[in-house]
């Protein structure tokens, strides 16, 4: 009888192993790290994709974005691919570096995806060689979110917040403060996020475009420096620590703009009690050769581990969602506010839509006019490292020490750093 | 493998005991068996000690770009010498070293002596809340301290409220202040937990010693100093070298509270480890580097603390 019961149980478990075989539902696995945004688009993406291929179903995991860059990290260095996921979130300023530093872990894409349908910018980042690698996801094209009501008390219309320089915004801040009491902008001292916006808006970045250190000599930086310098002295930026803390600021109430890509449209619209209250101006610009009224912050884009054994359908799923699906894109604007890199997206009826938040302002069409505006720089694989140097000499350039004896104390910084 | 090495030791000719032939299997039974037992936590060692320190001594001669690297010798200890973050890495280290320890210490003894006091009352109390805070999870507590001590924190509050300060102290986003707050914090976790080894050292110190010197008319405080103190001295030495090996690797407080900033006033050698490996592009040759000199100092410091407490 036991035998019996023996040969049931494993004829059963080889039954069930040989029907698994059969009918081959694939599962990919994906890693992203905002359930709000990246994580909710990307299912959403899954289930346009079910719909069409029933036996392909996605699953995303949602890990913060530290502890998924540290998993990837460890996984890829130790050569331990077994416990990644198939398809994974990278943040652009990162994809040269773990395109560069993990050499065959990332599947090329450039013979079965048509890039030219991307903007420039994004498929750059991708780039080694003739290779290119993964799907570009949203971009972070800039924008002066601000608080109609609060300026209105100081004695601003909308005309006097459209297309300003730096400088400007700070006379206003002035008086924003003087009026209302309320600072202009939250300023986290740790995240030098806003001194690269005002550069890429003059086509500046901490490298030159063959990825050479430029920071002694970058006018576009030095005015930055000083403007971040005249923001603090002038008690027009509050002091925040960290991303909740300055996203706080702005769903409290406590400060009367924010500026930075156009994925926080999400977390500013996050208190209800606002509606109305806020529109989107150009970003500010500076006074530099070159300068422009749009800039980039951020943005991420999808990559194929090579080691994944489900790598052809990962590649075929993002390709048909991401690359093809004009209908995805307008979804997930109106839901998520995300502004694809996908230059087709542009064209659909969502972008058009009047955002009763922002008063009836068409704030998409605006954004998307500003992502073919954004002037192209080359990130390379330093950012970080060029962003800490940036971060030590901060105190000591709001304690009066001269801006060019700082830049090139962090040129210097950066030069060790990255031999 | 065991069985040979077993078997030369038993038939090494230099050890004259073992020339007693008659008892020679009975030594070899002993070895073998001895062997045998230690064998499986040998192995284990061997691979999950022995082998990680042996490996990233390698790793440190080796630099370069995640799993592009190439070998470069002493490269990575020169390299040291001229990296200005480390160095900042390494005296904000001992900042914290220097100003947190001692004053940890000299709290935890003067707390556990007052809670040693026979006729207080509530004294279980006392104890339990001075030690509960190392009984929470580092990365809890470190949360907390951040969002008490953030500009509009309860920390700030209380301090407008009460009238100390007239604006907020920028605990977090000033370097003096954020430095400051990450001593604060870690001696609220740790002050509790060397008070109980002090409480418990002090509650085998013979009553009767106390006693003597009250009928020789010694005060309070010089019992504390010339009786209390010189009988704990192995165990002010032990919660010595635990804090000082503790703050070396400081990293929870620092990751959770400052994130190493502001203008790197709070990075650590630990947290500059953990940068050079996730956040920065790649380097775990200059990274295990960097860790080797925690180790360093480690070593040298738990030395120097043996030998002070040796020539007194």
């Amino acid at each position: 009888m036991t035998h019996a019961m023996v040969k049931g149980i494993v004829a059963t478990a080889v039954g069930f192993s040989m029907a698994g075989a059969v009918a081959q539902a694939t599962e990919l696995s994906v890693w992203a790290w905002d359930p709000n945004f990246n994580v909710a688009i990307m299912n959403e993406a899954g289930e346009r994709y079910t719909a069409m291929h029933s036996d392909v179903t996605v699953k995303v995991e949602d890990t913060a974005k530290d502890s998924l860059e540290q998993k990837l990290h460890t996984s890829l260095a130790s050569g331990m691919t077994k416990t990644l996921p198939d398809i994974v979130l990278i943040e652009d300023y990162n994809a040269q570096k773990y395109l560069q530093a993990y050499p065959g872990a990332f599947a090329a894409m450039e013979k079965v995806v048509d890039y030219s349908s991307f903007a420039p910018y994004k498929v750059d980042v991708m780039t080694i060689g003739d290779s290119v690698y993964g799907i570009p996801f949203d971009t972070g094209v800039t924008g002066m979110y601000y608080r109609t009501d609060i300026l209105a008390d100081a004695g601003f219309t909308a005309e006097d917040l459209q297309d300003i320089t730096w400088e400007r915004f700070i006379e206003i801040g002035k008086v924003v403060k003087e009026k209302t009491g309320k600072e202009m902008l939250g300023n986290d001292p740790n995240d030098p996020g806003l001194i690269r916006v005002m550069m890429q808006s003059a086509g500046s970045w901490y490298f030159d475009k063959d990825g050479n250190v430029d920071i002694k000599n970058n006018a576009a930086l030095k005015e930055s420096l000083e403007l971040i310098r005249d923001m603090t002295k002038s008690g027009i930026a509050r002091p925040t620590m960290g991303w909740s803390e300055w996203v706080g600021t702005v769903n409290s109430g406590q400060v009367a703009s924010i500026t930075t890509g156009v994925w926080i449209t999400g977390s500013v619209k996050s208190n209800p009690d606002q509606s109305g209250l806020w529109a989107v101006a150009p970003t500010p610009r500076l006074t530099v050769e070159g300068a422009t009224q749009t800039s980039n912050l951020g943005g991420s884009s999808w990559y194929v581990l090579n080691s994944s054994e489900n790598k052809d359908a990962a590649i075929a799923f993002l390709n048909e969602i991401y690359t093809q699906d004009k209908e995805f894109y307008q979804k997930i604007l109106v839901d998520r506010g995300a502004v694809g890199s996908y230059l087709g997206a542009g064209e659909g009826a969502a972008y058009q839509t009047e955002d009763a938040f922002f008063a009836g302002q068409k704030v998409y069409s605006d954004f998307s006019d500003w992502t073919a505006q954004i002037p192209k720089v080359n990130y390379g694989m330093y950012t970080y490292e060029a962003d800490a140097a940036l971060s030590a000499q901060l105190p000591a350039l709001l304690q009066g020490t001269d801006v060019d004896t700082v830049l090139e104390r962090i040129e210097q910084q950066l030069k060790n750093q990255i031999q | 493998m065991s069985s040979s090495v077993s078997q030369q030791l038993s038939s090494a000719p230099e050890n004259p005991k073992k020339k007693q032939g008659s008892h020679g299997s009975f030594h070899r039974f002993y070895d073998i068996n001895g062997w045998t037992f230690v064998g499986g936590a040998v192995a284990l060692v061997a691979l999950f000690m022995i082998y990680p320190i042996l490996n990233s001594l390698w790793l440190s001669l080796h630099s370069g770009r995640g799993i592009v690297t190439e070998f470069v010798g002493f490269g990575n200890i020169t390299r040291l010498f001229n990296d200005p973050v480390f160095i900042k890495a390494l005296s904000n280290t001992f900042i914290f070293l220097i100003i947190q320890v001692p004053a940890m210490i000299l709290l935890s003894l003067a707390l556990s002596s007052c809670l040693n006091t026979p006729n207080l009352r509530f004294r279980g109390l006392f104890r339990l809340a001075i030690f509960l805070p190392c009984v929470t999870s580092l990365v809890a507590y470190s949360i907390l301290f951040k969002s008490m001590f953030s500009y509009e924190g309860i920390i700030n509050a209380s301090l407008l409220w009460t009238g100390i300060i007239s604006d907020p102290i920028p605990w977090l986003t000033d370097p003096f202040w954020a430095k400051v707050t990450i001593i604060l914090a870690i001696t609220w976790r740790w002050t509790g937990y060397n008070m109980i080894f002090y409480l418990s050292a002090m509650q085998n110190i013979d009553k009767s010693i106390y006693e003597a010197a009250r009928l020789e008319g010694v005060g309070a405080i010089k019992q504390f100093f010339y009786i209390t103190v010189p009988l704990l001295k192995p165990v002010i030495l032990f919660t010595t070298v635990m804090s000082t090996i503790g703050t070396l690797q400081l990293f929870d407080e620092v990751m959770n509270i400052t994130q190493g900033g502001p203008a790197d006033s709070t990075m650590t050698l630990s947290m500059y480890i953990y940068n050079l490996s996730f956040k920065f592009v790649p380097n775990f040759g200059y990274a295990a580097t960097v860790s080797y000199v925690i180790v360093f100092f480690a070593a040298i410091l738990a030395l120097l603390q043996f030998k002070m407490a040796k020539d007194k």
